[in-house]
């Protein structure tokens, strides 16, 4: 569905908290646009300052400084109840004192639909969602995820023309979790509506996203599709923060032809794409996710092993997956072996040949964050 | 994760009910304090308050004030407690009556426990006098004390019961598996944890026997309080400024006292109220503990039911204790005029602050949790100001503000309501006493319960366009409706027992219920008294369950059971 509103631009978005010593900023310089009918994950750790940014485009925080624009006209002088605009909470925030349908029809009662109108529209929508046989039931009588569907349907039935989650997620249980991303997906597809999400939940984010916004101390430390995120971090926090990461020590750094850059890590040559400011960087570091990395049975003894060779410390069988954790010489790394053949696994204690699979793997600059260990 | 949330913009609703709260609570109580200010800087309100430590008079009713406030805070709150404690950790028949019973005197009119008491313990006292042959002087100290204990340690026992109540259980359980026992559990960790309570309960305490009026006038005698001092000021040296210089030592204390409870002790609190308790709590089971806290609890509810006995009995025989045959002679003196005017000016004054009171109370909660980003603290004690100024120096300062119309640069700001000249005789500035005096009691509630509702309930509501007027009487007004009835119950009995305000407005044109009981105690009427005191008892009683149903016709149940189908 082809859509021409809902362009949202986020200008240089700042709010502090507090004053003086005690002066904390939230959201330092905000900039982003999102276009008609995209969704947008806002992702990072608790603290980085992504509720306070949706709450700035909902209208419940004003900004120190910035503008929020929608389809070129500045909402900084609207209230939340003036902005077409949805949301979603993460406690539902389903009016305890009214049934299903009186909770959906809210908005529309506001907006002063015919009492005709406010049946037909909400009955479509609870109908939609499997709700209708919900209707005349109070919140309390609901299950959570009756309650978020609702929730969203009471966001959805006036049409806004964004729609922002405030981690609406969190509080279903995994399995209840996995059926709405599906559900919220398909449904924002179809009506088309710019979607703002916050979580702090990467398989949320990667899951619905077709751009995600990775926040860290009150700033953006990168914004792409999912999959650039993922193959492309620009950072050892975004790369560390989405998925499992190994970080390769390298030396030789050199620029090859083809743009690839070759490396040496772990005794092997490698060649590999690189961050543009990884050539610039002291100490670079080669992220391998633990699914690129192969290992094999090696016939080395633990004192005569190589530098591509490493003593099996831990290994995990889940079935469809085998994770190992291998100490080389200069450092443990984590390999996950999918759908491993029965007598290949290798046991805690023996020696393990290591490879990594080039084409994946991508160079980053050095980063101040701590890395964080795998647990 | 803070409830209020900051940075919100100001909604015009919400302008327009803070401009609105400020204007009513400037009119209703700072320019009535103001004007006590002002005028204890005449000559004579100056003299009071310059020599108040030197002059022996003076000091001496300080001393007084100080020491009774001092007594009936310590005792009310030992024995709150000990009724508290009783009631959470103590298993016995008959707990709910008790309760109830304990809470009566919160809602009984102010004289019942003063004629009650002088006659069943006074100099020719039907227990005193008729069983033990003892005359013993009460009218003084040992009798005031007696009395406001009576009458205040509900105070404290509510308070510290629910304290008692909000004690994670598991505390006591982690105690006793560390291995210490009962009553080292209770020194160790139950009282400290209560020490908040205890505090809280005897500044309250301290704060409302100081201010109290009726009993220092009708069973003070000769032991002269600042708030009975500063009633002759007015009805017998007839001197303002004088008043007004007492008045402002009395308000002095009470302000100072209740900043300190307020913003003190209730921080101190510990007690975490958020989750529910697991497990139930330990029992009593100690027999030694048992007699001592059974014997008190007993002792003290025969005396509460003893006295409102002595109450119904005392309203339906000629003279109780003296004379004890049944008539109906002292309602039909009520009845037959004497009191009429008043039943009815009081039940209507009362009707109609009592939902004004409601929803001001109302009004302030909700901006002080939901909408108010700086001052919110501000506003809420300004709300609170009403409670915290003793009732007499409200009366006084509005006698001295309304008796004339209020100018500003000779232009009416304010025209006079107070004063047999006033208009409607002086009933406006009666019913405006009632507003300030109940309103705190729905505030707090409204602001416990708001603080339990989850803010983005109300951002929802706002989210789907919905303005901030619309939001508070479609969302926040149907949630805290419990909270509002309880508030609109309390300011209806506040408003019909109340006297000390009162006193200083009633008009020959209107006539309080109350200020009739204070006059025929003086006359030394007790069986008139009591007929009065029943007659308010039985009114607050039907009033209150009329207000009640109504209220809850439209109140919307936020837990109503599951409904099978459809």
């Amino acid at each position: 569905m082809a859509k021409t509103t809902g362009k949202l631009e986020l200008r240089a978005l700042t709010k502090e908290f507090g004053n003086g010593s005690e002066k904390v900023v939230a959201v330092k310089e905000l900039s982003l646009t999102i276009n008609p009918g995209e969704f947008v994950t806002l992702l990072g750790p608790s603290g980085c300052g992504k509720t306070t940014a949706l709450r700035m485009v909902a209208g419940f925080e004003t900004p120190t400084s910035g503008q929020v624009l929608l389809d070129g006209e500045d909402l900084s002088a609207l209230t939340p109840d003036r902005r077409p605009m949805g949301m979603v909470f993460q406690s539902y925030a389903l009016f305890p004192h009214m049934t299903v349908f009186d909770n959906v029809a809210y908005g529309l009662k506001v907006k002063k639909f015919s009492t005709a109108q406010i049946k037909k529209e909400v009955g479509e929508i609870l109908d939609s969602m499997n709700l209708a046989h919900l209707t005349n039931r109070a919140p309390n009588q609901l299950s959570g995820g009756q309650q978020q569907r609702v929730a969203l349907a009471r966001a959805m039935v006036v049409r806004p023309k964004v729609l922002l989650f405030d981690e609406p997620l969190s509080n279903l249980d995994a399995k209840l979790r996995a059926q709405m991303r599906i559900e919220i997906r398909n449904i924002q597809r179809r009506l088309g509506i710019t979607s703002i999400f916050v979580t702090h939940d990467q398989d949320e984010a990667m899951s619905l996203s077709d751009r995600i916004v990775v926040m860290r101390n009150a700033v953006v430390e990168q914004s792409g599709t999912p999959e650039e995120i993922y193959r492309r971090p620009s950072s050892v926090f975004v790369a560390d923060f989405i998925g499992r990461s190994n970080f390769l020590s390298v030396a030789e750094v050199k620029k090859g032809a083809s743009g690839k850059v070759t490396v040496e890590a772990s005794g092997v040559k490698l060649k590999v794409n690189a961050h543009p400011k990884a050539l610039k960087s002291a100490h670079p570091h080669l992220l391998v996710r633990p699914e690129s990395v192969s290992v094999k049975k090696s016939s080395s003894s633990s004192k005569s092993r190589k530098a591509n060779e490493g003593v099996v410390k831990n290994v995990v069988f889940y079935g469809n997956h085998v994770e190992y954790s291998i100490d080389t010489p200069t450092q443990t790394i984590a390999a996950v072996v999918s759908d491993p053949v029965y007598d290949e696994i290798v046991p805690v204690g023996a020696v393990a040949k290591i490879d990594f699979d080039e084409s994946r793997a991508w160079l980053l600059p050095s980063d101040s964050a701590v890395i964080t260990s795998e647990e | 994760m803070a409830l209020k949330r900051s940075g919100t913009k100001y909604d015009i609703f919400t302008k327009i009910a803070l401009v609105l709260v400020v204007a009513i609570v400037f009119f209703l109580i700072i320019l009535p304090l103001l004007n006590i200010l002002i005028y204890s800087t005449q000559p004579t309100g100056s003299a009071i308050i310059t020599n108040a430590f030197s002059d022996e008079v003076i000091r001496q009713i300080l001393w007084n004030t100080m020491k009774l406030g001092l007594t009936v805070a310590f005792l009310g709150t030992l024995l709150g407690f000990i009724m508290a404690y009783t009631q959470a950790r103590v298993e016995f028949r008959g707990k709910k009556v008790l309760h109830i019973i304990n809470l009566v005197p919160i809602i009984s009119p102010p004289f019942a426990f003063a004629t009650a008491v002088i006659v069943l313990f006074g100099r020719s006292g039907i227990i005193t006098r008729g069983i033990f042959d003892w005359r013993p002087t009460l009218y003084g100290y040992t009798g005031l004390v007696l009395v406001l204990t009576l009458s205040f340690f509900p105070i404290a026992y509510m308070n510290l019961l629910g304290m008692l109540r909000s004690l994670d259980p598991a505390l006591d359980e982690a105690g006793s598996s560390l291995g210490a026992s009962k009553w080292r559990i209770f020194r160790t960790v139950t009282l400290p944890l209560l020490i908040p309570g205890f505090a809280g309960s005897f500044l309250l305490l301290f704060i409302e026997s100081i201010a109290d009026l009726a009993n220092p006038l009708i069973i003070g005698g000769n032991y002269t309080v600042l708030a009975s001092r500063a009633y002759m000021a007015i009805n017998g040296d007839y001197d303002i400024p004088m008043a007004a210089g007492y008045s402002f030592l009395l308000l002095l204390p009470a302000l100072l006292v209740f900043l300190v409870q307020r913003y003190w002790a209730q921080r101190k609190s510990v007690v975490s109220v958020t989750g529910k308790p697991s497990g139930r709590p330990t029992v009593v089971t100690s027999p030694l503990a048992r007699f001592f806290l059974l014997s008190v609890t007993f002792l003290l509810t025969s005396l509460i039911v003893l006295v409102y006995a002595t109450v119904v009995l005392g309203a339906f025989v000629k003279i109780i204790g003296v004379e004890n045959s049944f008539t109906l002679e002292h309602f039909r003196y009520l009845l037959g005029g004497f009191a009429n005017a008043a039943v009815k000016a009081t039940t209507f004054l009362a009707l109609i602050a009592t939902p004004l009171a409601g929803i001001f109370g109302m009004l302030i909660a909700w901006l002080v949790i939901r909408k108010v980003r700086r001052g919110s603290e501000a506003l809420d004690f300004l709300g609170m100001l009403g409670i915290a100024v003793p009732g007499t120096v409200i009366g006084i300062g509005y006698a001295i503000t309304y008796n004339d119309p209020v100018k500003i640069g000779g232009v009416t700001v304010f025209p006079q309501v107070a004063g047999g000249a006033a208009i409607f005789g002086g009933a406006i500035a009666i019913v405006m006493v009632y507003i300030i005096r109940s309103s705190p009691a729905g505030q707090r509630s409204g602001i416990s319960l708001l603080q339990q509702i989850d803010p983005s309930i109300e951002e929802a509501s706002a989210s789907l366009g919905a303005s901030g007027g619309r939001t508070f009487r479609l969302v926040t007004l149907p949630l805290i409706s419990g909270a509002f009835l309880s508030g609109l119950m309390y300011a209806f009995a506040h408003s019909m027992t109340t006297l000390s305000p009162i006193i200083f407005l009633v008009t020959p044109d209107i006539s309080i219920l109350t200020q009739k009981i204070l006059a025929e105690a003086d006359q030394g009427r007790y069986g008139n008294v009591f007929a009065l005191c029943c007659m308010l008892i039985v009114l607050i009683m039907v009033i209150g369950g009329l207000i009640n149903l109504l209220v809850r016709r439209f109140q919307v149940s936020t837990d109503r059971p599951l409904v099978t189908g459809r």
